[in-house]
């Protein structure tokens, strides 16, 4: 019997030379100038920079949500430039978990039918996503809200559903944009504590764009932005 | 939650929106309905024509009269099974048209060999045949009026002057679908035998209606009435019962093709209000719309929901306005009866119910391409800033 050594896992995400340009008319507005950027498997990281620094253009580059304009951006082992938009779709179906600043619930629809939306693009059975929900809002302390509407609830508690939201498909990332800039203190560390249970107790790579110091406290990793580029 | 609950809850986010916009879809298509149907009562006439019946006029015009002499000529043409005559007589109960109804003078001893689709009792043929001034009447006429056999009816004579008494002998009926009960027919001997025609006008009809054994030699037989009187001082014209009733039609094409474009205006204006309103839900629901699409669902998706939502607007405006709509067309119907003679009591076709309905859902859907077009491509992180 021989040891042998366990191989390291591949960063979960891989940022080679990106830059990003916006173009405003005729004018071209550089966002992001060759970022190179490594993320490992499990890891908690964080962004922080001035209004305007590229933050959230970092992270749409790195949730699939834009292309950039060089560079290559490798997540979960896939250079997201060879998936087409329908591929990149179910890309994210499959592998990102989405957190925004004002919670994106539909206020149509019940938390627990909000926290159900991604896993209709699984292949699950109604009585399974069910069981899922109940699993996904549980975890985040909701279970008494399942039939409340967003307008029914507090900031914190609409964020958590949208936790919820993000982690019931199980994907291998979470992408936070601000996810504690429109609560309160005592909201904040609510679900900067959950952002917790999600990194330690279940293993889920975590990016979090943040303005506020005590939320980039909780983060393994701190990096900075300024006018695009990574410091 | 399936996708069909998706596309529900987001159709009620604005529930007086939709409920507007339901109905001003289902006014539209009831509209719709009511101007297609004006259309069909134009052309009422010639849908009921039949295919073995000839009418021969004279050539230069409707209003120019025939010799009754041509009556023999033509009923001894081969081919030629049945002729009769009839004459518009044009009278009227008062010195106005308030109360209108269609009268003719016809043959009393031929019409009904020509038009079978009448039919009365044979004791009140008889009676009819016997008295030179008797008088059938349309079922419909007599309910209008109280009419019953044994009254006596005075109309004025607008094309023949002076006041002409009928003896009400008979009541017919229809036998098929769009036989026409609302008028008044006597015998021609009443009026061509009345002192108050002038010499001139006598033994002159206004059409001669003619029957053939074989509807496809029609053309043949209609030819070669037309060739025996065409040296003579009242050339014909013949055609088809159906081509003589279009003719009429004819005379009201720009009123037909002013309505055909009111109607296809309401169709546009559907489409403006529906695509209006989705246009609206759409670029309210955009940060949703972008938060679905980050989530992983596919544009095609997003677009099948807006296609959804506007489907349900076109169904439900569709069935409120087809239900809405026999009661304003018939109530129309009946109101204009009197006028256009032949509209039977269910004047509206299951086809313009069917087409306008269709019509209307068309017309969703396409209202529907703008905003869809919009939800596709609508640039997600883009869409995900957005604040409704």
């Amino acid at each position: 019997m021989s040891l042998e050594a366990v191989p390291a896992l591949p960063p979960m995400v891989r940022l080679e030379g990106v830059s990003k340009t916006y173009r405003r008319g005729t004018v071209e507005v550089p966002v992001l100038e060759a970022v190179n950027l490594t993320i490992d498997t499990g890891a908690f990281e964080a962004f922080m920079g001035p209004s305007g620094s590229g933050k959230s253009t970092l992270l749409n580059l790195i949730s699939g949500l834009d292309r950039p304009t060089t560079g290559v951006v490798e997540v979960a082992g896939r250079n997201l430039a060879e998936l087409n938009d329908r591929e990149l779709s179910d890309w994210r179906a499959a592998h990102v978990g989405f957190v925004f600043q004002l919670y994106n619930l539909i206020p149509v629809l019940t938390a627990a039918e909000n926290v159900e939306l991604p896993l209709l693009l699984t292949p699950l059975s109604r009585a399974e996503r069910r069981r899922h929900v109940a699993a996904a809002l549980e975890l985040v302390g909701l279970s008494h809200r399942v039939g409340h509407r967003p307008p029914q609830m507090s900031g914190g508690e609409q964020q958590r559903v949208a936790i919820a939201r993000a982690i019931v498909t199980d994907p291998d990332l979470i992408i936070a944009d601000e996810p504690t800039g429109d609560l309160d203190r005592k909201a904040a560390e609510a679900v900067l504590d959950l952002f917790g249970v999600l990194h330690r107790d279940l293993h889920k790579t975590l990016v979090m764009v943040t303005h506020d110091p005590h939320a980039a406290e909780r983060a393994g990793r701190v990096h900075h932005l300024e006018k695009g580029v990574l410091q | 939650m399936n996708y069909v609950g998706l596309a529900g809850r987001d159709l009620l986010r604005n529930p007086l929106r939709l409920s507007l916009t339901i109905l001003a879809g289902a006014v539209g298509v009831t509209a719709f309905i009511f101007l297609r149907t004006v259309i069909d009562i134009f052309y009422y006439g010639a849908q009921a024509a039949q295919v073995d019946r000839l009418i021969t006029r004279n050539k230069v015009s409707i209003t120019e009269p025939l010799p009754l002499s041509y009556y023999a000529r033509i009923a001894a043409l081969p081919g030629v099974t049945a002729v009769t005559h009839q004459e518009w007589f044009g009278g009227t109960l008062g010195e106005t048209q308030k109360d209108f109804f269609p009268n003719f003078s016809i043959d009393s001893n031929t019409f009904l060999d020509v038009f079978p689709e009448y039919t009365t009792t044979p004791a009140e043929l008889s009676s009819f045949r016997s008295d030179p001034c008797g008088a059938l009447v349309g079922e419909k006429l007599s309910r209008r009026f109280g009419w019953k056999p044994g009254d006596r009816v005075t109309l004025k004579g607008q094309i023949y002057p002076g006041d002409w008494t009928f003896n009400v002998r008979g009541i017919y009926t229809g036998t098929r679908p769009g036989a026409d009960t609302t008028a008044l027919v006597f015998g021609y001997r009443c009026l061509n035998e009345s002192e108050l025609l002038p010499e001139n006008r006598k033994d002159q009809v206004g059409i001669y209606a003619v029957r053939v054994d074989d509807p496809s030699r029609s053309a043949e037989v209609a030819a070669a009435i037309d060739r025996m009187f065409d040296n003579s001082p009242y050339p014909t014209k013949t055609e088809s019962e159906k081509s003589f009733q279009l003719g009429f039609v004819a005379m009201s094409s720009a009123i037909l093709t002013a309505v055909r474009v009111v109607s296809n205006v309401i169709l546009l204006i559907i489409l403006l209000v529906i695509g209006n309103t989705l246009a609206m839900a759409v670029r309210e629901r955009t940060r949703d719309i972008a938060t679905l699409r980050a989530m992983g669902f596919r544009p095609r998706t997003v677009v099948l929901l807006v296609l959804a939502e506007s489907s349900v607007i076109g169904l439900a405006a569709a069935a409120l306005g087809v239900a809405a709509a026999p009661s304003l067309v018939n109530g129309f119907a009946k109101l204009i009866a009197s006028q256009f003679g032949q509209i039977p009591d269910n004047v509206m076709r299951g086809r313009t119910l069917v087409v306008s309905a269709l019509a209307a859902v068309l017309v969703s859907l396409l209202a529907a391409i703008g905003p869809a077009w919009r939800a596709l491509r609508l640039p997600v992180a883009e869409g995900l800033r957005r604040v409704a």
